[in-house]
Order: structure tokens, then sequence, then C-alpha cells
């Protein structure tokens, strides 16, 4: 069954894709993001140029298109995510 | 006794707070809903247990009677809401999971013959830890965390001891009731604990994975 899920676990969904993704160390692009975040191009759009404002992606530009790089504070965004997910997960809820 | 209960609940107290700690850590840095819920109810259970622990210690707190009474009754309601938003945050998480969840209408199987407050007050904290552990045994199921697992049986040793406290209101006299609650209380908090231990611990990979 298809979830709803919260503004905070979005975030996560992307940052993790371009942790995971960036094998070559040469970033992550868009359509990897899209077909892993599961989401619409102009809500993905939207939600990485607020995700690089706030630091926690860096947007390598390519010759035709932007790359995506988790940057260090993306990454303790993530752990700090996952321990308090866990956390709530032992009370019986989602964040 | 009644210097042991009241004791016990200091136990309580630090429990709540750690979790609401904790939780409130986790507001600050997720900004999420249900870690604020969960952490609004241990802001108001710590202090009801807080001042029900105060109420048994006349020396330092010389209360007139009627005072206690009202302090009683202050400590009761404070812990009420504060399970109030632990079954709250269950019925919130069922609504944005857009699932039908456990739906628990069965009231519990006691009639509400005497309208004194603080019978009242013990009623809806067992309803509403009730409604906690068959939400906390639903997740358990999807989730099969062994933290989770705990959590609900912690959550049921409160259950049986607001019980025991609704019981100990109706029949005065049983002061063994008394501190039967106090110490399933203790004990369900103590269970409650272990997350706070676990994230204390740092039970999570520096890659994120659990």
């Amino acid at each position: 069954m298809a979830q709803y899920r919260t503004q905070v676990r979005i975030i996560a969904d992307v940052l993790s894709t371009a942790r995971d993704q960036n094998t070559e160390g040469t970033g992550v692009g868009i359509t990897t993001l899209l077909r892993k975040g599961n989401m619409s191009y102009g809500r993905l759009t939207k939600l990485l140029s607020e995700l690089v404002g706030s630091g926690l992606l860096v947007e390598l530009d390519g010759e035709k298109i932007s790359k995506y790089v988790i940057s260090q504070k993306g990454i303790q965004f993530l752990t700090a995510y996952y321990a308090f997910e866990d956390f709530a997960q032992s009370f019986g809820l989602r964040l | 006794m009644g210097l042991i209960q009241n004791l016990l609940q200091f136990i309580g107290v630090f429990v709540s707070f750690s979790i609401a700690y904790v939780a409130y850590r986790g507001v600050r840095q997720t900004e999420s809903s249900s870690l604020l819920r969960l952490a609004t109810a241990f802001v108001f259970l710590g202090f009801g247990f807080l001042v029900e622990g105060m109420v048994g210690l006349p020396k330092i707190f010389p209360f007139q009677p009627i005072a206690t009474t009202a302090v009683v009754v202050g400590g009761l309601l404070l812990e009420t809401t504060g399970y109030f938003f632990l079954a709250f945050s269950h019925v919130i998480d069922v609504l944005i999971s857009k699932r039908l969840g456990v739906a628990l209408l069965v009231f519990p199987v006691i009639t509400l013959t005497s309208t004194q407050l603080a019978d009242i007050l013990s009623i809806l904290s067992f309803y509403f830890v009730l409604y906690g552990v068959v939400e906390t045994v639903y997740s358990y199921a999807r989730t099969r965390k062994p933290d989770t697992l705990l959590i609900a049986l912690g959550l049921s040793l409160i259950g049986v001891g607001t019980f025991f406290q609704w019981l100990s209101l109706l029949y005065q006299y049983v002061g063994v009731l008394s501190l039967l609650q106090i110490i399933l209380q203790e004990m369900g908090l103590l269970m409650l604990f272990t997350p706070v231990l676990s994230f204390a611990a740092g039970g999570v990979k520096a890659n994120g994975t659990v």
C-alpha cells in the first residue's frame, strides 16, 4: 500500500539517493533523483534548489546538466534523521 | 510505604523528561511534528509525576489538606494530558499514513459511577494508554522492531498501573493497590527509557544505516 511521505522523509530520500548513487564521485543527475525520489519534475527541482540553498546538497555545473553531491552538512542531517527515525519508531511513530 | 511511592514517582520524572529531551532534540533537527507531540506528551507526564511525587513529601512541601487534594488532581490532570498527547500522536500517525488503524472504540469495562474528577482522569488515562498500546503493537507488526515491542509492553504495564490507580481511588483502604500501581508504572516507564539509552549509545552507524 502506498504511504504518504512527510516532507522530512522526502528530503531524507533525496539526500540518501544523492549519497548512495554517487558511486563514481561525479555527482547524481536529476534523472536518477527523479527515478529514486518518486516525485514530479517540478516538485523535485524546487526541492533541489531549497536543499542547495540550505547547504545540504552541492550543485556541480556540468556541460549539459547539473549534478548533485551530498554535502557534509547533508550527511550529518541524514545521520541525525536515521537516529531520530529509529527513536520515533520505537514508540510506534513515524517521522 | 507512602514515602517510597512518592520517591518512585521521581524515577518517572527522570524517564519522562529524558524522553522529552531526546524528542525535543529531534524536533529541532528534523522539524518532525510526531516528535513534537511525543515531547509534549512526556513533558506533561514528567510534570504530572513531579507534582504527584511532591505531594508525598509533606516535610518539604507542607500543603494544607485542601491544597493537597487540589495538587493531586492537578498532577493527575497533567498525567492524563500527557497520555492524551501520546494517544493523539498515534491518531495523527494513523491519519497521515492513510490507513484505517486499529479503531479502539471499546471503552473500559468500567462504568462511570463516581463523578470524582480523579476517577474520571484515571479512567481517561487508562483509555489513552490502552489506545497507545494497541497502536504500538500494530506498529510492531509492521516494523518488527524489538524496541517497539518493548515500548508496547512498557505501555501495557503503565496501563495496568493506571487501572490499579483507579481501583485504589475507588477502594481507599487498599493501600497495596497504590503501591502495586506505582511499581507497575515505574517498570513500564523504565521500559520506555530503552530508546533513550539506544539513542545515547549511538546505535546509528555513521553512514546513516540503522
